[in-house]
């Protein structure tokens, strides 16, 4: 969210006053519901006016995430979240815009979307509740998956390697990386809040356990697996970012915390200063355009 | 001679300056108050390769490329080896000798003036102005205004300087004394009217284009693709200066997702791409129709199946356009006939997506996206703009409030009160996710019923022609230009004939073309793909049995070829 804009829109309400009627869908005991009552935090402390949030999510039990939101929302596509909420926040730069989904939505049937939300700098915030397995069609392997992993079509044990979700977005060149675990809810509800605070893409991967179809990544592993960043690790400093997680990626660990922050023109910025030089104004007179077609 | 009309093919290799030459022609007869209508077709790939530029020009109005031309313009040997068959008794033929690469064997009949265009120009120290030298040949042999084509070549190559600007300008007058020493023997000639009309001369790319500028386009998304990406050109050049937003995206998924975010946002939004990208997106319009959110979608045809004849000229997409998603997805389909309507559906499109909340496609084709055509000037005020329905603010909000008219106000993000859902789950009225059996009839009945205003709300199909006829045909898309000339010399010759021409062709104004078809003995359908797509619809929705005329070499009909396949009709 772009806080020069939504300052607006600012309002003091209560984590619970971002609860719609709806009961969240999930399973007992599922990551998702801590994610939640991140989110409920983050745009409380924040004050974002709920008539003001775009809360956008693709398909699976993590995309189920808006219904429990008081905002406008859209529920698109399986892995088109992110594409849908590229043209909300270009045709509205005013909105604060929040998008939700699977590790599978983002990274499998969505992954060609991620890398051009983060280098085109798209001002919104991607919280990806990665439970590494597919949920809501009863639990294949994602992309995230560990290898070996036995699940609904891999009767013998999973044969790819997984993805680091971080990793690949810092590649790809998101301004803000970060990730946490769906158990720290305080963690979780921070990072969201600096993510949505961040002018451009902001990324935040949470390891969000699914006690139904995943039994090795249980929320107990994810504890164990997580460590902080070292005391004083630079967040403007992308190699010392890519290092940790590259290490931690192959030792096995998880890293929590802000991995990285890069301030840096958005798209719609962009957009608004091309706009200018070309005098842009829905007054523009269109004579003026057609008068370049006479003969 | 006294022909009113005139068609000049200037053909070559691809790089040689053959499509500024015929745009350079097209442009000086439109200066000149003629109505043109151009035809072109250029390799797929990058460099070299044949490519062609037609321009037919005429005083009185013009619907389509005609059959042939009357004046051939080669450059090299392949064009000529090209087009030979078409050099008959009476057509003129200027060439590039001596000193080209070919000797032509001009057939009996044929004025023939060779003009040695590489020659000169290599003598005039630039091979890049042959294309000059032939251009002034042409001026002075079929009077194509010299004055505007000297004004032309100034605006043309000011930015390059005044040494390039005199080259060109030298090479065109002497092509013109090159010419002038010839004996001219043919009667092919320009005549321009006496009085001029306010026109524009606009590809039908652009047109769309404009047509979207005209009723209110805000963003744009699309994803490189021949033969659409001129739209997008268009739109990047001239959108920002209406504030407006545009963004090249990574896919069409991506394209069409953006578009409908940004119209969820109340913006009116808009895609342009060809037929592989309208299959990819296919998910995406059932999310439009599902969720209510007004998304338009032009797609240019081109040769299919898969990558198909990418440049060259097919109506195949209308099985896709109008059935492409899964479930019973609904939308509203439009189809252009000329640069004319490029302009004015396209405005249409937006009209129908406001109002009904749904996706609606605009089919344009391969030979109308790059044909430029005279059209008069589009005043922007004489065109009707619709925006959707808003939401009061009073009382409770429902987005999908079953209404009389079954259309559910909406409300932009940041409405106070307005908060809901836009979802492509099945719901009910409020946007709650809902399987019921009830409730699911109920709602497609809502997104369908509303969809019944479509037919009404949109002008009748125009009808060539009264009472009982002979034959009808029925023609959609650029067809129905050919159609119109074909008809107008088959009555010439005393044939009872009709025309019908369909612009919404989906959903089906299925009484009007019954009442059409009652009034016809026969009825001939021709359209540029292999499977007969708009017969098989017609066959479905009604009880009209027309005789499938189709075609699929990647060039359009002829009015020569319906004017024979009406007396094979009608013996
Ligand atoms: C085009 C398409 N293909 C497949 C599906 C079926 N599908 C729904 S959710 C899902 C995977 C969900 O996994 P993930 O994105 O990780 O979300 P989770 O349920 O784990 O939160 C799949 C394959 C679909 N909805 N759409
Ligand atoms: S299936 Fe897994 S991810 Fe889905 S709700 Fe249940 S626990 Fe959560
Ligand atoms: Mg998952």
């Amino acid at each position: 969210m772009n806080m020069a804009q939504t300052h607006l829109h600012k309002v003091e309400l209560l984590p619970k006053d971002y609860k719609t009627d709806t009961k969240p869908f999930w399973c007992p005991g599922c990551g998702d519901h801590g994610v939640l009552t991140a989110v409920y935090r983050a745009l409380a402390d924040l004050g974002v006016d709920p008539n003001y949030l775009v809360n956008i999510s693709g398909i699976g039990c993590s995309s189920r995430l808006p219904y429990f939101v008081r905002s406008y929302k859209m529920h698109t596509l399986h892995g088109r979240a992110g594409a849908v909420a590229t043209g909300t926040q270009l045709a509205r730069p005013d909105l604060a815009i929040l998008v939700n989904g699977g590790d599978g939505d983002g990274f499998s049937i969505g992954g060609g979307h991620m890398p051009h939300l983060a280098r085109k700098n798209i001002n919104m915030t991607y919280v990806l509740m990665d439970n590494r397995i597919y949920g809501l069609t009863k639990g294949q392997v994602s992309p995230t998956s560990q290898r070996k992993m036995k699940a609904y079509t891999t009767p013998y044990g999973g044969v790819e390697e997984p993805m680091d979700p971080v990793l690949y977005m810092l590649t790809y060149g998101a301004s803000y990386v970060a990730q946490s675990l769906a158990t720290d809810v305080k963690m979780t509800a921070r990072l969201i809040k600096e993510g949505m605070e961040h002018k451009g893409f902001a990324f935040i991967n949470v390891m969000s356990h699914c006690p139904s179809f995943n039994q090795i990544d249980d929320a107990k592993y994810f504890k164990g697996a997580a460590e902080e960043l070292p005391e004083g690790h630079d967040v403007s400093d992308i190699d010392a970012a890519m290092h940790a997680v590259n290490v931690a990626h192959q030792e096995g660990r998880i890293p929590v915390g802000l991995l990285f922050r890069q301030e840096r023109p958005t798209l719609d910025e962009y957009m608004a200063e091309l706009v200018k030089q070309a005098g842009g104004s829905p007054d523009y007179d269109l004579r003026k355009i057609i008068d370049l077609a006479r003969p | 001679m006294d022909k009113n009309d005139l068609i000049i093919r200037v053909a070559g290799e691809g790089g040689e300056g053959i499509i500024s030459t015929g745009d350079f022609i097209t442009q000086a007869c439109a200066r000149a108050g003629l109505e043109v209508y151009t035809f072109k077709t250029f390799p797929a790939e990058i460099k070299g390769g044949y490519a062609m530029y037609q321009t037919r020009a005429s005083a009185a109005p013009l619907y389509c490329q005609g059959d042939t031309f009357d004046v051939l313009c080669a450059f090299n040997g392949e064009a000529y080896d090209l087009n030979r068959s078409r050099l008959i008794p009476g057509t003129a033929f200027v060439y590039d000798g001596p000193g080209g690469d070919f000797e032509p064997d001009v057939p009996p009949g044929v004025y023939a003036y060779p003009i040695p265009m590489t020659q000169t120009a290599k003598e005039m120290g630039s091979i890049r102005s042959k294309n000059m030298v032939a251009l002034g040949a042409l001026s002075q042999l079929f009077n194509i205004p010299e004055d505007a084509l000297r004004e032309i070549i100034v605006a043309k190559f000011t930015k390059k300087g005044t040494t390039v600007v005199e080259g060109n300008l030298n090479a065109f007058t002497r092509g013109r004394e090159l010419a002038a020493a010839l004996p001219k023997t043919d009667p092919w000639q320009i005549k321009a009217p006496e009085s001029k009309r306010d026109v524009v001369v606009l590809s039908g790319n652009d047109a769309v284009g404009l047509g979207a500028l005209i009723a209110g386009l805000e963003f744009f998304a699309a994803y490189p693709i021949t033969p659409a990406t001129e739209i997008a050109r268009y739109v990047a050049r001239h959108l920002p200066k209406r504030g407006g937003t545009l963004i090249q995206a990574e896919d069409e998924i991506a394209a069409v997702s953006q578009v409908v975010g940004a119209s969820f946002a109340g913006k009116k939004a808009m895609t342009a791409t060809s037929g592989p990208g309208l299959a990819l997106m296919g998910e995406m319009l059932g999310m439009s129709f599902m969720s209510e959110t007004p998304c338009v979608v032009v797609d240019v045809q081109r040769g299919g199946p898969s990558t198909g004849l990418p440049t060259k000229h097919e109506q195949s997409d209308l099985f896709l356009a109008i059935h492409g998603s899964h479930g019973d997805c609904g939308r509203i389909v439009l189809s252009v006939e000329g640069v004319g309507d490029c302009v004015g559906l396209t405005v249409e499109a937006f009209n129908l997506a406001e109002k009904y909340q749904c996706p609606v496609l605009l089919l344009s084709d391969g030979s109308l996206a790059f044909s430029t055509q005279t059209l008069p000037y589009p005043d922007p005020a004489s065109y009707r703009v619709v925006s959707r329905k808003r939401w009061d603010g009073k009382g409770e909000y429902r987005r999908y409030a079953i209404t009389d008219d079954y259309i559910s106000p909406m409300a932009d993000p940041g409405t106070p009160g307005g908060m809901h859902i836009a979802t492509g789950l099945e719901h009910d009225q409020d946007g709650e996710p809902n399987y019921t059996a009830a409730n699911h009839e109920a709602m497609q009945a809502k997104r369908f019923r509303k969809l019944d205003g479509v037919v009404k709300d949109f002008a009748p199909v125009e009808t060539d022609g009264e009472g009982e006829a002979d034959l009808g045909i029925i023609a959609w898309g650029s067809t129905i230009g050919v159609v119109r000339e074909a008809i107008a010399r088959l009555r010439a010759e005393g044939v009872s004939v009709k025309g019908f021409y369909p612009k919404l062709l989906w959903p089906m104004p299925a009484e009007q073309y019954e009442a059409f078809g009652a009034t016809c003995r026969k009825l001939m359908l021709p359209e540029v793909n292999f499977t007969g797509q708009l017969a098989h619809f017609i066959r479905s929705e009604t009880s009209l049995r027309p005789e499938s005329y189709t075609i699929c070499g990647g060039l359009p009909f002829t009015p020569a070829m319906i004017v024979g396949k009406a007396k094979e009709m009608l013996p």
